[in-house]
């Protein structure tokens, strides 16, 4: 059998909508690839959508979104959405604050979105502190700026020299525990608390994650600021898709996957198509997944038994977070319900860890954190209202064991630990609400399609970081794209997926020149031939 | 990366994260032995379709009937995935070679994990309820369905224990069920229905609704006849704002459920505004694609329901349709198949994108902002009122 690619009408299928599946379907269409996209759901997002109750449109996923950077200042998802050619598809709306956070019976402090203005917060709130903080805040900068220019680099040319002059503080801190390195730095335990809200955009508490994500996510949010988008991030999906089509990409939706196809080659499968749930074969060379690595590998796969190097890294994973979360449509404005903020972390302890304890079972939760889009953009909701979501992180497990008849019953008498803990901190708060709707760990299932309901992949462990896992590679010409293929959250999905689009388009380009090069060869030697 | 492997050992931490990565590869699972887990706990809850089959037929009224559906055509041993009392599931039929579709509340109770009672009332010169109600449809035919769905239901979370259901026609099939769900379970609330039908010998569920207001004391049953015969000695005449004020007193401490004939449901909503009902305290199930899109506010005026437009369907083939028909319909009508379930404008299941031409969005089509900056419509409640070219 000859080339792939050459065979069949498309360079390359992506499997799934999802913010990677985007980026990766424009891409692939607007470098040259002629690409299927393929959607179970009747909507591109995956996470990245919205849905509309009486006058509300809900967002569905978005809290902040990190890697923009401001027209001054850009940063790099500013360029990869110009690459994409969303820019002028979409309106970015800045937020002012990273967060406030309120622990109950401790304190109440909120950190603007400016990376001076953080230190002069803190150090205001903590004057014992101060060395600590301007130390603590010095070391995060050079972290982040370490990991972002000099890793790569020294990974690169696979130096040791560069790694220990350019890379001094991420060779020194950046793979100790966030918890660790807080505790060098500070005596304050509220301090620490409020320092290391950002845990659960992660999942994992302060002990069991890395300092250097812990850096990257708070100076990158203050430098560079969080965002919000007009018209939620479905705008940027539906951006994104539209794109995709006007570059000249095919889209279908309410078309899952059944099925990929492979052929034994040498010591390993190559991909050769895909068969869909209506049975339709799609011959294709280049696939990329932007469904979870367990329903890649383990469901979709027509491989008798899983490729050996797979198998050893899922034993090695566990199932991230999945979370539990109310959209609720308010008749009263941010201002009239006493939220000041866009984005709130409360807590009734500092103790992560058992906050962390408490998303493994069905008790109160003790942290929640509630997002009020209408603060920096009136137009997510009607005048006069405003739209809402009080969140908490839970593990899905717990879920798959409630009986389905006693579904409904458990969803409502969960929520309402959430809404009696939003009442504690906004009196009256329940009364207001005009429209409410209940996700749960399995409702996050049924819309990701993710085991166990899980919203960022596998756990992210010290050890599930970039330095110590590799791409999935196990398959020729199988992609995978998402959160389970690194990070999850917003900027890492659509950066793998642009990534490792512009990756197949090399591959794609370089064997077009190659038998571009064959044809005026063998075009030449016939000529030559006719000359004789 | 195994190259570099030797220059990330400099890094603090680096060595140990790699002993414990393989200390987990001896002893975790590999997710092998569950394969389709994901897929098939969804289906526990939301399977994307239900193979059922007709167990029986009730004849509830002169124009109504009750469809009783189980999973496996013989008996309810199986058990069906669970719903909320006001729910509707999407039937698919076939009629005359097109492939259509129509959402129908579930009349039963939840709590009944058997079947789903579908009850179906004549819609005059309905295509869909004219074949349903006539001698076609018998005991054991098989149908394929969506799992529950919809939003019309009692939600807890805000909508307190004072319930007022306005029903007109059609509208009993959900009240029965969520009327059911609430004394079956002895849920501690106070249910009213207000039932408005235009006849008195045609009231679904009339029997059994009266013997359940008799027997329980939080269900209250007031019945209204609009076109009553002569001597009839109930209640008559429309739900409106003095008769709602009569029957429960104060209106703005309770929460009311409205579902029958879209005229109805219109109504009902603006008589309960006007007695200072919040809006959140109003919950209206929708019914269907507007039957007069003609008459509603931003139709062009230049524009006839009976012209005619060509929709292309791109890559895929053209054909012509009336201005006043629903574009999913005359999709179905013309061999091509696109997903669909509430078919009046709220699941956007059935979402097409306009590449080209002029479509009409009536209010029932909830639309996402970027759906309208982006040319998708509802194709369920979209009216092209040009020729059109779409997407799906």
């Amino acid at each position: 059998m000859s080339d792939t690619n050459t065979s069949t009408d498309f360079d390359a299928i992506v499997i799934g909508a999802g913010n990677a599946g985007l980026t990766a379907a424009t891409a692939l269409q607007r470098g040259g690839a002629n690409t299927l996209l393929l959607e179970r759901h009747n909507i591109p997002g995956g996470c990245a959508t919205s849905f509309v109750r009486g006058e509300f449109e809900f967002e569905v996923a978005l809290h902040q979104l990190s890697g923009l950077g401001t027209e001054d200042k850009p940063f790099i998802m500013r360029k990869i959405f110009g690459d994409l050619g969303v820019m002028d598809k979409v309106e970015f709306v800045q937020e002012h604050e990273l967060y406030r956070m309120v622990v109950k019976d401790e304190f109440d402090i909120t950190l603007p979105a400016s990376w001076t203005g953080i230190r002069d917060v803190l150090v205001e709130n903590f004057p014992a502190e101060e060395a600590g903080i301007k130390a603590f805040m010095k070391l995060c900068e050079q972290v982040t700026m370490e990991s972002f220019m000099g890793l790569p680099m020294a990974r690169k040319m696979n130096s040791e020299k560069m790694l220990m002059t350019n890379c001094k503080n991420y060779a020194e801190h950046g793979l100790r525990s966030a918890k660790d390195v807080l505790d060098e730095h500070f005596e304050n335990e509220q301090l620490k608390t409020l320092l290391a809200a950002y845990w659960c955009y992660l999942g994992m508490p302060p002990k069991d994650i890395n300092f250097c994500d812990l850096a990257v996510m708070l100076y990158a949010y203050g430098v560079f600021k969080p965002w919000h988008i007009k018209g939620g991030s479905q705008a940027l999906s539906s951006a994104l898709l539209e794109s995709f089509l006007e570059a000249g990409g095919e889209v279908r939706f309410n078309c899952s996957v059944d099925k990929i196809l492979t052929e034994q080659s040498g010591n390993k499968p190559k991909v050769t198509g895909i068969i869909t749930e209506f049975g339709e074969e799609i011959p294709c060379g280049q696939i990329i997944s932007n469904a979870s690595t367990v329903v890649t590998f383990g469901d979709l796969l027509d491989t008798p038994i899983m490729p050996e190097g797979i198998s050893k890294d899922f034993k090695s994973r566990d199932l991230g977070t999945s979370a539990f979360c109310l959209y609720l449509g308010m008749d009263k404005t941010p201002e009239q319900l006493g939220i000041k903020n866009a984005s709130t972390f409360l807590s009734s302890t500092m103790n992560e860890e058992l906050m962390h304890d408490t998303m493994s079972t069905m008790n109160p939760p003790v942290a929640t954190m509630m997002t009020c889009y209408n603060v920096d953009d009136p137009s997510f909701a009607p005048p006069g209202k405003s739209q809402i979501s009080l969140l908490c992180l839970q593990y899905g497990s717990v879920w798959e064991d409630v009986p389905v008849e006693q579904y409904a019953e458990t969803k409502y008498a969960f929520a309402e630990h959430l809404l009696k803990q939003a009442e504690e901190f906004f009196p009256g708060f329940r009364a207001s609400i005009e429209e409410v709707e209940v996700a749960t760990p399995l409702t996050m299932m049924r819309y990701l399609n993710t085991p166990g309901g899980a919203i960022y992949g596998f756990q992210q462990n010290p050890e599930d970081g970039p330095l110590h896992r590799e791409r999935y590679d196990q398959v020729d010409g199988l992609h995978i794209a998402g959160s389970w293929q690194g990070m999850g959250g917003f900027q890492p999905t659509y950066m793998v997926g642009t990534s490792t689009a512009n990756a197949i388009v090399k591959k794609i380009n370089k064997q077009r020149a190659a038998a571009q090069a064959i044809q005026e060869k063998d075009a030449l030697n016939t000529s030559g031939v006719a000359n004789v | 990366m195994s190259n570099s492997n030797e220059l990330l050992n400099n890094i603090v931490g680096f060595t140990e994260g790699v002993a414990r990565k393989e200390e987990r590869e001896q002893s975790g699972s590999d997710y092998s032995k569950e394969k389709w887990k994901t897929k098939n706990d969804i289906a526990k809850l939301h399977p994307k379709r239900l193979q059922l089959t007709v167990s029986d037929i009730f004849q509830d009224t002169p124009s109504t009937k009750t469809f009783r559906l189980v999973m496996d055509g013989i008996n309810d041993a199986i058990v069906l995935p669970p719903f909320q009392a006001g729910q509707y599931i999407n039937l698919y039929t076939r009629i005359d070679g097109v492939e259509t579709a129509r959402p129908y509340a579930i009349s039963s109770c939840p709590t009944h994990r058997g079947y789903y009672d579908l009850t179906v009332k004549l819609v005059e010169s309905g295509f869909v309820t004219g074949y349903l109600l006539g001698d076609d449809v018998k005991v054991g035919q098989a149908f394929t369905a969506t799992s529950p769905m919809g939003t019309f239901y009692h939600n807890p979370l805000f909508h307190g224990d004072e319930l007022v259901f306005l029903a007109g026609g059609s509208g009993g099939a959900p009240a029965r069920s969520m009327i059911e769900s609430v004394l079956n379970r002895g849920l501690n609330i106070n249910f009213h229905l207000i039932y408005g039908n235009s006849y008195e010998n045609d009231v679904i569920f009339q029997d059994s609704f009266r013997q359940l207001a008799d027997k329980h004391e939080n269900f209250t049953l007031s019945e209204v006849v609009s076109r009553p015969t002569e001597g009839y000695d109930g209640l008559t005449g429309h739900l409106n704002k003095d008769l709602i004020t009569k029957l429960i007193g104060d209106a703005s401490t309770k929460t009311f459920y409205v579902c029958g004939p879209t005229p109805f449901n219109d109504f009902c909503e603006q008589q309960l505004k006007e007695l200072g009902v919040e809006n959140k305290r109003i919950r209206i199930e929708c019914n269907g694609p507007p039957k007069k899109p003609s008459c509603l506010d931003g139709w062009p005026e230049v524009v006839d329901e009976q012209d005619e437009i060509t929709v292309t369907v791109k890559g895929r083939g053209q054909f012509v349709a009336k201005t006043g028909e629903p574009l999913l319909n005359s999709l179905e009508r013309n061999g091509y198949t696109v997903e669909n379930a509430c078919r009046s404008g709220e699941c956007s299941l059935c979402r097409v994108k306009v590449l080209e031409g002029e479509v009409f969005n009536p209010p029932e089509a909830m639309l996402r902002k970027s759906d309208k900056d982006f040319g998708w419509v509802h194709s369920c409640v979209a009216f092209p009122t040009t020729d059109i070219e779409i997407l799906y």
